[in-house]
């Protein structure tokens, strides 16, 4: 598959016309009807609105950089993005600050603690990553801008570039989040205390409850790992949303701490840079090639979307798509998709 | 494997579904099980040349596309009124037609809403699955469309049907661009009503250059397929006929 921009009308008809077409159509909805009986995933309720999700509700999204997508099932219900946006805000942090300066205030290190913990690496007093919530709060203080509506509506521009459409938040979402946020509220002032955030950080952790109650499908997710496999610029619109040189800083990020305690077996098994949400949702990166894109709110007891582990393990064997792969030997996903 | 051939025109009056409609006869007299769909959701006709009571038809192709019944289930036998009764072998040959509706309200609704194309699609495999068919045919409607370009891109075989007339010499290239980007395995012209005194040597020569594609059927205009008015299959009526010989080397370069 080509890096070709595909924002030419032509072209954009042709790539829909081809993805209706290609035999890898087939092979998503038979890889849906294999995971769609129900498992033994329990949606999450820690707020109500989350708790009304349907455990049947399940979608499948693919991407490619080469303007070509496919989905089946409920790949355009709506849902909120939670901790998928903390890999994206952490990539916008690096825009406006520079590796060096981010580095100071946020570590890169996989921590085997809960994502909520309130707990700073002892002798730096950083947290840990941006994948926990410590870390992507200092990513949300970093955003830069001169107020509250500027920064807020610097991120959903961000969003929107690596989706391709306008973003919204869930605004009931956003007031619980808010309403019973005190650990994040707590972890933000720790942190405050240890310079590890700015003065800013009520106005920061508004922003990062409002980025939790991001509003996105099975698609947008597809499309915005396609984005980050398209070296930061999104495949259909041809517009870049995240520097080139950053791309590399969010996947690897994704790799190691993506996938909450099961990020170590993740990149054993499946070996693609991900990131899950508790709203059911996991992104998934096949560099220069793919982005994937499900949506399923039953979770497994590591907190990861229960048949999206499933889809994405299957995907990896099927199409050996693990990054280290020496020995496959089967179809490839560009040969299935037919580009 | 069964084999799915498209029959496409730039511009419409080109004799297509006639064209479609015999050809399917052809072959699947010659024992083989055929279906054909009529993707022309905008214009439908191809079932009155097979005769096909508008009364029988409870569900069409848009049925389909709507999600109100399987594909299997718009699917029309006409063997006997196509073929006649023969003693085949087994199941074979058969021949199935998939209609698109002709209800005004219908197709007014599916023009607005739209539909999945790649849902037409999944309806092409699950035709050939189902009537376990060697060969399905895909009537578009003029132009491009999406039918249009679902069914290049899934063809086997892409038969562009044009007579020799400037505005359907114009339209052509474009097809053949599209096609050419689509990357159809194999496309064919076939020249329709071709008036008796053109030099139909140099007729071919030309456009053959033009397209850099074949001609492999040169169609004679003639009286007794325009008073027969898409009413019947021409070749039942007339197989000795120049047009109906023509027709079955077009056949015969099909199913090689």
């Amino acid at each position: 598959m080509t890096n070709q921009r595909t924002n030419n009308d032509l072209d954009l008809l042709l790539g829909r016309i081809t993805s209706a077409a290609s035999p890898f159509r087939e092979t998503l909805q038979q890889i849906h009807q294999k995971y769609a009986p129900r498992g033994e995933g329990r949606v999450a309720d820690y707020i109500p609105e989350l708790a009304k999700a349907s455990p049947d509700w399940f979608g499948i999204a693919v991407a490619t950089t080469s303007g070509q997508s496919f989905e089946v099932g409920d790949s355009r219900q709506l849902f909120t993005i939670q901790s998928i946006s903390k890999p994206f805000v952490y990539g916008l942090a690096l825009e406006d600050h520079g590796r060096e300066e981010v580095l100071k205030r946020v570590g890169v290190e996989p921590t085997g603690e809960a994502f909520n913990a309130i707990v700073l690496d002892e002798k730096s007093n950083r947290p840990f990553n941006p994948m926990v919530n410590a870390g992507a709060i200092v990513a949300a203080d970093l955003i830069g801008g001169k107020d509250f509506a500027e920064r807020i509506g610097r991120m959903l521009s961000m969003f929107a570039a690596h989706t391709g459409r306008d973003m919204y938040v869930d605004n009931s979402v956003f007031l619980s989040e808010r309403a019973t946020g005190h650990r994040n509220r707590a972890i933000g002032h720790l942190m405050l205390n240890f310079r590890m955030v700015s003065e800013r950080i009520e106005d920061s952790l508004e922003l990062y409850f409002q980025q939790c109650a991001v509003l996105v499908h099975a698609h947008d997710l597809a499309m915005m790992g396609a984005t980050l496999a398209n070296r930061g610029v999104n495949p259909l619109t041809g517009r870049r949303a995240l520097q080139a040189e950053y791309v590399k800083d969010v996947l690897s990020i994704m790799l190691s701490c993506g996938m909450y305690d099961y990020a170590g077996e993740w990149a054993y098994r499946v070996g693609v840079p991900a990131k899950s949400g508790v709203g059911g949702g996991i992104v998934a990166v096949i560099p220069g090639r793919a982005g994937i894109g499900i949506f399923s709110p039953p979770l497994d007891a590591k907190g990861n979307s229960l048949r999206g582990v499933k889809v994405c393990q299957e995907l990896s064997e099927r199409f050996g798509l693990h990054a280290f792969e020496c020995a496959f030997d089967g179809q490839s996903l560009a040969e299935q998709i037919g580009t | 494997m069964a084999k799915i051939v498209s029959t496409h025109s730039f511009r419409g009056g080109t004799g297509k579904s006639n064209t479609t409609a015999n050809l399917a006869v052809m072959i699947a007299r010659a024992g083989h099980r055929v279906g054909i769909v009529d993707t022309d959701i905008q214009s439908p006709g191809i079932h009155l040349i097979f005769r096909l009571n508008e009364r029988e038809v409870t569900r069409s192709l848009n049925d389909y596309l709507w999600g109100r019944c399987r594909v299997e289930e718009a699917a029309y036998d006409v063997t006997d009124s196509a073929i006649g009764a023969l003693s085949g072998v087994g199941k074979r040959p058969q021949l199935y037609l998939i209609p698109s509706s002709l209800n005004t309200g219908e197709i007014a609704r599916i023009l607005r809403e739209g539909y999945d194309v790649g849902k037409l699609n999944d309806g092409f495999r699950e035709l050939v699955r189902r009537l376990e068919l060697d060969y399905l045919f895909i009537d578009t409607h003029p132009g491009v469309n999406e039918e249009t370009l679902l069914s290049i891109a899934v063809s086997d075989v892409l038969i562009l049907i044009l007579r020799p007339d400037h505005q359907d010499f114009q339209g052509t290239s474009v097809t053949v661009e599209l096609a050419r980007r689509l990357q159809v395995p194999q496309m064919y012209l076939v020249l329709n009503k071709i008036p008796p005194t053109m030099d139909r040597r140099s007729l071919r020569e030309q456009v053959e250059s033009a397209y850099g594609a074949q001609v492999v059927g040169m169609l004679p205009l003639n009286a007794e397929m325009a008073s027969l008015g898409s009413h019947n299959l021409f070749c039942n009526r007339h197989p000795d006929h120049p047009f109906s010989q023509e027709l079955m080397c077009v056949a015969e370069r099909i199913i090689a």
